[in-house]
């Protein structure tokens, strides 16, 4: 086990990239378990260590950064609206250009993507529930 | 279960344990095979506490240096023989199948 105070400093500085509730809770064993199982005499971190601790304080920074557990339903009952208002200006541009007798593609092509919206509409309305 | 967390689990089911004593304890147990990092433990320490699998027993300093021990819960302890059966049977399967297809014959 080194004592070097520059390793310790080391170390430290890596560990910042951790979140910060992580580090209150976990920064000092952390720091004595790399140090426990650091060489003597040991001035640097080890390259491996080192990216590993990096590679973790990315999942550590997923993890702890969550969603509020409102918002997919708040997003869902804003979009549920919208996408059947969206379907129904589709259809209503479909019955337009059927009125002036351009109906055959343009109805192909609008009608399909109408049904798409109001189905996505229905299938948001089950989280905009939760 | 990843293999590391079963180690972890394992080296807890003893007696409660520190972050460098868990280290040690999992290179034992799996001959020198997993050698965990201090990142990977911590995350693992901290997916396990947040599952309420273990929980932070006491707390020592020693030259300076906080160690923190955890322990296995009763949940913790359910799960992992839940896990040793599974891995059991399934060693005892791929025993049976090598028996009889004679694939572990020395020919």
């Amino acid at each position: 086990m080194s004592d070097c105070p520059r390793l310790e400093r080391r170390y430290r500085r890596l560990l910042g990239v951790y979140p910060k509730a992580f580090r209150r809770e976990h920064e000092q064993e952390i720091l004595s378990v790399l140090l426990a199982g650091s060489a003597e005499g040991q001035r640097h971190p080890r390259w491996a260590e080192s990216v590993n601790l990096l590679r973790n304080a990315v999942f550590m920074h997923v993890r702890h950064t969550k969603l509020p557990s409102s918002w997919e339903s708040r997003h869902a009952r804003v979009m549920v609206p919208v996408r059947i208002a969206i379907g129904i200006w589709l259809l209503v541009l479909t019955a337009i250009m059927y009125a002036y007798g351009r109906g055959g593609w343009w109805g192909a092509l609008l009608l399909p993507s109408a049904a798409l919206h109001f189905f996505l509409a229905y299938r948001l309305t089950h989280i905009a529930r939760s | 279960m990843q293999e590391a967390t079963f180690l972890i689990l394992t080296a807890l089911a003893g007696d409660s344990q520190h972050g460098y004593g868990i280290i040690t304890d999992v290179e034992q147990i799996s001959n020198g095979r997993v050698r965990l990092r201090a990142g990977t433990l911590y995350t693992a320490l901290d997916r396990l506490r947040a599952d309420r699998l273990i929980e932070p027993d006491r707390e020592e300093v020693v030259d300076n240096r906080l160690r923190r021990y955890y322990r296995l819960t009763a949940t913790g302890s359910e799960r992992l023989a839940e896990e040793a059966d599974r891995l059991r049977s399934n060693a005892h399967a791929a025993i049976s199948r090598l028996d009889r297809s004679g694939g572990l014959a020395t020919t």
